[in-house]
């Protein structure tokens, strides 16, 4: 289980993802965001050592979405001629079908090859990456910091909930009642939160966070000249393609 | 307080950093424009049309330009705010769900932001937020520069004092709400369909079915939608940081600067004088 694909730096694979995902838009083609799903996004998934993770994931967000896309568009398509099934207000229309296929699919495509790279990837190795890269520092903490910060603020909500409850914070049906019990959660939770960054920032000014000098990182560079190479020879190859696809295959 | 004492405060020059800032607003509107005006013929077209390419890099790659222009020029402080108004932006979010409210409250990090550290900090916090949100769900992504307006609003609307009559919170909310709704609608329409929640799906599906073109029904939903949402988070993000110590909201630098809040000037109880606190 703990088989884990580390042959490329997460700033590669998030590209190549990100490449993909262009391509997938440009061609908008259900066969072919169906083929880079199949093909492409289930090897790398299977192979990850994550595979149940992405899975779970990718069906909690791009489940609802596909079915709602097929029953929005397979019921409700006013540009279709072609009805299969009148249901008074509402009819089938092979249009809207076919509308949601290539929605469904790019969709798909979309969500699968960006959940696999990113949910496949180590942060702390992609946030070393980006200072070895030498992108802007304060980037770099916002990135590593919230990174860090979602699941304590998650656990701390958690926590001051059934504190609040605790002192008989009950929330009914009402949406008032609702609304009270998140400013009774918001408010010490944010209060906290506020303090701490207060804190951070006079930490953080006291190391020289503001500074311009140059840095050194305390891990090695994971990233190679030759991965380097290939992201911008990716990069060049579809912005090529996409040009061609738009303007060349025509003329 | 924040600038450091033994360093040199070097940024990017001004100059460039005002160049990508408007290099991203015209993107982000230029990418709006194209959508809504060329509409029509894509959204019946089906494929062929680079109408989802073009929300995808517009509204990233502009979010990304303002993202480049601020960064360089916030002071520590509003650097370490942003983190916290991204976690908080995810975990209400996940909040809203499990507390079963039918809005997403998922924009209430980056309105407590633009509220405290000023509309540049907000608006780089709402692209940034999606752009790590979509680490996580995808679908967050494309709406980047949604979030970044939102984020621009609520720092606008507070720097001109709207945060210091209780009575225009929701104004302002609702204003924003509509705007967040109209850059949304394109996105939702040409990236995924208009597929959304149960409860959007359902206000889409109801304007589709009066004939309304996908582009038009997503819009009506959004300005639905949104506007509630955004109603509400303004009101909850002045009842909390009204609700905050006062030392605490009073560290801020834009807050003292611009008077946000009321009382916000010297701390003393007398300040809640509306004539004192109007310009000054």
């Amino acid at each position: 289980m703990r088989f884990r694909r580390r042959i490329l730096n997460p700033l590669t694979e998030l590209t190549i993802a990100g490449l993909l995902v262009v391509l997938v838009l440009v061609v908008d083609d259900w066969r072919f965001s169906l083929a880079v799903l199949l093909l492409l996004v289930l090897p790398a998934a299977a192979t990850s050592g994550r595979a149940v993770h992405i899975a779970v994931a990718f069906g909690v967000l791009a489940g609802p979405m596909l079915m709602f896309l097929l029953l929005l568009h397979g019921l409700f398509y006013p540009e279709g001629e072609r009805v299969l099934l009148d249901l008074g207000p509402a009819a089938v229309t092979a249009e809207g079908l076919l509308f949601a296929l290539e929605m469904g699919t790019r969709v798909a495509a979309f969500t699968g090859l960006l959940l696999t790279a990113a949910l496949s990837l180590e942060v702390s190795e992609l946030l070393e990456t980006l200072t070895h890269r030498g992108w802007n520092r304060k980037l770099v903490y916002v990135l590593g910091s919230a990174l860090g910060l979602a699941p304590l603020v998650a656990d701390r909500a958690a926590q001051i909930t059934r504190a609040q409850q605790a002192r008989g914070l009950v929330v009914t049906r009402s949406p008032l009642s609702k609304l009270r019990a998140l400013v009774m959660v918001g408010r010490p939770l944010i209060a906290g939160l506020l303090t701490d960054a207060a804190d951070r920032s006079r930490t953080l000014d006291a190391r020289g966070f503001a500074g311009t000098g140059p840095r050194t990182s305390y891990r090695a560079d994971t990233d190679t000249a030759a991965q380097r190479a290939v992201r911008w020879g990716l990069l060049a190859v579809v912005v090529v393609f996409t040009s061609w696809w738009y303007v060349g295959r025509h003329t | 307080m924040n600038s450091s004492l033994t360093l040199p405060s070097g940024t990017a020059a001004p100059s460039t950093r005002r160049i990508l800032l408007i290099a991203g607003a015209v993107v982000i509107a230029a990418t709006y424009l194209y959508l809504v005006l060329v509409q029509p013929a894509e959204i019946a077209g089906g494929a062929g049309t680079p109408a989802g390419l073009t929300t995808l890099l517009g509204f990233l790659g502009g979010g990304a330009l303002l993202v480049a222009g601020i960064l360089p020029g916030l002071n520590t402080q509003a650097v370490v705010l942003m983190p916290v108004g991204i976690a908080l932006n995810i975990s209400f979010g996940q909040l809203a769900g499990t507390l079963g409210l039918p809005i997403y409250l998922d924009a209430l990090g980056t309105v407590l932001i633009g509220v405290l550290a000023g509309p540049a900090a907000g608006a780089a916090t709402g692209v940034l937020s999606n752009a790590i949100w979509g680490l996580f769900n995808p679908f967050a992504l494309p709406f980047a520069a949604g979030s970044a307006v939102i984020g621009l609003l609520a720092g606008l609307a507070a720097r001109w004092g709207m945060f210091r009559r209780l009575y225009l919170v929701p104004v302002a909310g609702l204003l924003t709400g509509v705007v967040g709704g109209l850059l949304a609608a394109p996105v939702a329409a040409f990236m995924f369909g208009a597929a959304g929640t149960m409860g959007t799906n359902a206000i889409v599906a109801a304007f589709r079915a009066m004939g309304d073109t996908l582009l038009v029904a997503a819009t009506k939903q959004g300005l639905t939608s949104d506007t509630i949402d955004k109603l509400i988070i303004f009101t909850v993000v002045a009842l909390i940081v009204y609700a905050l110590p006062r030392r605490t909201r009073n560290a801020f630098t834009f807050v003292r600067r611009h008077r946000v809040l009321l009382g916000a000037s010297s701390g003393d109880s007398g300040s809640r004088d509306e004539s004192a606190a109007e310009r000054k």
